[in-house]
């Protein structure tokens, strides 16, 4: 069972987060203070953090840091009202792995979490392999059994991002931010586009269907069962 | 029993205590030292004037005399005592022992040095309106017969002299300082006043009477310009608040709209919903009422931190063509889904100087609408052209193209006053593209075309 901690001052914005996380199965201890928090993260041994960027007593950002000092390397998500582009680079910067603002919906800190408990499969792999699918990096070629799937080369930037992370739920905005390294929200359904096209060339109407939407959520790619 | 020390202070008016005044009492005791000095040396130079042609005189005549046969000797004396009507002038011969032989002096001056140079001396003048002691310039030459003559002038116009000086300094030096020190009183109370003034409007200024002007007199002097300038910065700021207050209304409209289409929907599924699918379907539509009117706050932001931004110093060479080829890789699928055709043109070559990021949201955001606004079946062109030394990226569409109402609105002010912002897909997506147009100093354009036409003037010149 993971185990997570935050940190995060606002009572309710604490109490709903623990509940969801606690339903999905997770760990979660909570700190309302900077100086609790960094206590905490330094003896409870978490999985993974999420920080509030402003807090009372310290800063979320000087508590990264700290803990990254002290060469703790416990994947952190930041959370933060604060939600301009420099914000979110000042925060990756101080040693934060991801940057959520708020306010955001419940699935995206979910989906954020879980990416950030596991991390993509090895990038030295140079053939990944789900199910059927498989993708090879070398020859940049990609086939679903026996079948070879003509891709572009921004649809094969998008599978191969999916394969690293089979069986997550990746969520539009993060689609956007990794694999097409946008910092801005689009506004027309662009991810949903490409997905699209994606999954027309992944999934033909005879086969079971590998790519998932989740309503509301985003998408995952699993193997057929 | 011993009183307990008392500290006695005087307070002295406000206006003495300024730095105004101060420096006027300063440059009025210059002034008065100048003066003085200058006096002097006119009395002093003066002085020695006249007590030198004195003393050549009275060398001079009493050589002459010397000179002359002893039998000339008397009658020269006397001869020389009545040729003076102002009565300055003294002589006297004495004989051997001292005794006075001719002139009006009573006796041999003791203190004389015979055929010295000419000195000050004290003698006793007798003449036929009686004896008085006078303190005169006088040379004395023994004769060739060894009697003694004296010759001496009197120089009481030094004296004189010295009084005229004197009445002159009184006369002309203590008005002057009076005057010196009512114009510092002066100066002072008026910079005091100005500044009292200023104090009053900046007061009113600050507790919230933002329409306050500082005072100005037209003077032309440096308070004057002074608060030239900074009214100039109180215009630009009630400018500025003026929009943000105005940009607080429209945020308060825009979001007032979904929020209580939200508020509105959940009250009628509490009472109406029958069913838990009846009651999600209302909690979806709210949220997305929600979302919405988050992606409003964001982009309003985002308008904001871009139109703050002083980034100028982390731009880089950024290779336009590749934003324009990737924008067109990125909405490719977009417009084909909509059976509209992207054509992308970007063969020449350009580099220019910016935050890459940001021209891509904004070429982006331009390709996004023409999409968005050009009906199924049409066309919409992304093309990168040189013109004269400029790069101009240009999105075409042919779409309804835009009113001349809305395309004034859209080059008067593209979002402040522009009320299309309802619509999330044209107002802030034009009003981004502008903001990011303006960090980077490069021009921006709309016109109709056969549709619609946006470009940006990308000129390495004018960073």
């Amino acid at each position: 069972m993971a185990r997570v901690l935050l940190i995060e001052d606002d009572r309710e914005t604490a109490t709903e987060i623990m509940a969801e996380l606690v339903e999905r199965g997770f760990e979660v201890d909570w700190a309302a203070t900077g100086i609790d928090g960094l206590d905490k993260a330094r003896s409870g041994d978490p999985n993974v953090m999420i920080v509030d960027r402003l807090l009372p007593g310290m800063d979320g950002l000087t508590i990264i840091e700290a803990l990254r000092k002290g060469d703790v390397r416990t994947p952190v998500l930041v959370l933060s009202a604060l939600g301009a582009i420099d914000d979110r680079v000042r925060g990756l910067r101080s040693g934060g792995d991801d940057y959520l603002t708020k306010p955001f919906a419940i699935v995206e800190l979910i989906a954020r979490i879980e990416a950030l408990l596991r991390r993509p499969v090895d990038s030295r792999e140079t053939t990944l392999k789900v199910g059927p699918l498989e993708l090879d990096l070398l020859t940049r070629t990609a086939r679903r059994a026996d079948r070879v799937i003509d891709l572009l080369p921004r649809e094969f930037r998008l599978l191969e991002y999916m394969m690293r992370r089979k069986d997550q739920l990746l969520t539009r905005a993060m689609l956007f931010e990794e694999v097409w390294n946008y910092k801005f929200v689009p506004q027309t359904n662009l991810v949903d586009v490409h997905m699209g096209r994606l999954r027309h060339k992944v999934d033909n109407p005879n086969e079971p269907p590998m790519i998932h939407n989740v309503r509301g959520a985003g998408f995952i790619l699993r193997a057929p069962s | 029993m011993f009183a307990a020390p008392v500290s006695y202070s005087v307070r002295l008016p406000e206006f003495i205590r300024t730095t105004t005044f101060r420096w006027t009492l300063l440059g009025s005791g210059v002034f008065a030292l100048c003066i003085l000095l200058m006096f002097g040396l006119v009395y002093w130079q003066t002085a020695a004037y006249i007590v030198a042609r004195v003393d050549t005189t009275i060398a001079r005549d009493a050589d002459a005399i010397a000179r002359d046969s002893p039998e000339r000797w008397h009658e020269a004396i006397e001869e020389r005592l009545r040729q003076d009507p102002r009565r300055v002038r003294l002589a006297g011969l004495f004989g051997v022992d001292g005794h006075l032989i001719a002139g009006n002096l009573e006796s041999l001056p003791e203190q004389l040095l015979v055929d010295g140079e000419p000195q000050n001396v004290s003698v006793v003048r007798i003449d036929a309106r009686g004896r008085e002691e006078q303190t005169v310039r006088a040379v004395g030459r023994r004769l060739r017969n060894g009697e003694i003559l004296v010759l001496g002038r009197n120089v009481d116009e030094l004296s004189e002299i010295a009084a005229i000086v004197e009445r002159a300094l009184v006369m002309g030096l203590i008005p002057a300082l009076c005057l010196g020190l009512v114009a510092g009183a002066f100066l002072s109370l008026r910079a005091q006043n100005r500044v009292e003034e200023v104090n009053k409007k900046v007061r009113r200024i600050v507790a919230g009477e933002l329409r306050e002007r500082l005072p100005t007199q037209g003077l032309n002097d440096p308070f004057d310009k002074l608060a030239v300038i900074v009214n100039g910065m109180l215009d630009e700021i009630e400018t500025l608040i003026h929009g943000i207050a105005g940009v607080g209304d429209d945020i308060a409209h825009d979001l007032r709209t979904p929020l209580t289409r939200v508020r509105v929907s959940l009250e009628r599924g509490r009472e109406n919903a029958q069913t838990l699918q009846e009651l999600r379907a209302v909690v979806d539509q709210a949220i997305g009422g929600l979302d919405q009117s988050l992606a409003i706050i964001t982009a309003l932001l985002r308008i904001a931190e871009i139109e703050q931004s002083r980034r100028l110093e982390g731009f880089s060479d950024v290779a336009l063509t590749d934003v324009v080829r990737e924008v067109g890789d990125l909405y490719e699928p977009i417009a084909e889904d909509k059976r509209i055709t992207l054509k992308v043109a970007a063969e020449v070559e350009a580099t220019v100087r910016g935050d890459r990021d940001l021209l891509f949201e904004a070429v982006a955001n331009l390709v996004d609408n023409a999409v968005k606004f050009t009906p199924e079946g049409g066309a919409v062109e992304l093309s990168l052209v040189r013109l004269g030394g400029e790069s101009v990226v240009r999105v075409r569409d042919s779409g309804p193209g835009i009113s001349a109402g809305e395309r004034d609105i859209v080059a008067r002010r593209f979002y402040r006053s522009d009320k299309s912002r309802h619509t999330l897909g044209l107002g802030l997506g034009l009003s981004l593209v502008t903001a990011i147009v303006k960090l980077h100093g490069f021009g921006f354009a709309i016109s109709s075309g056969p549709g619609c036409v946006a470009e940006i003037f990308c000129s390495r010149a004018q960073l």
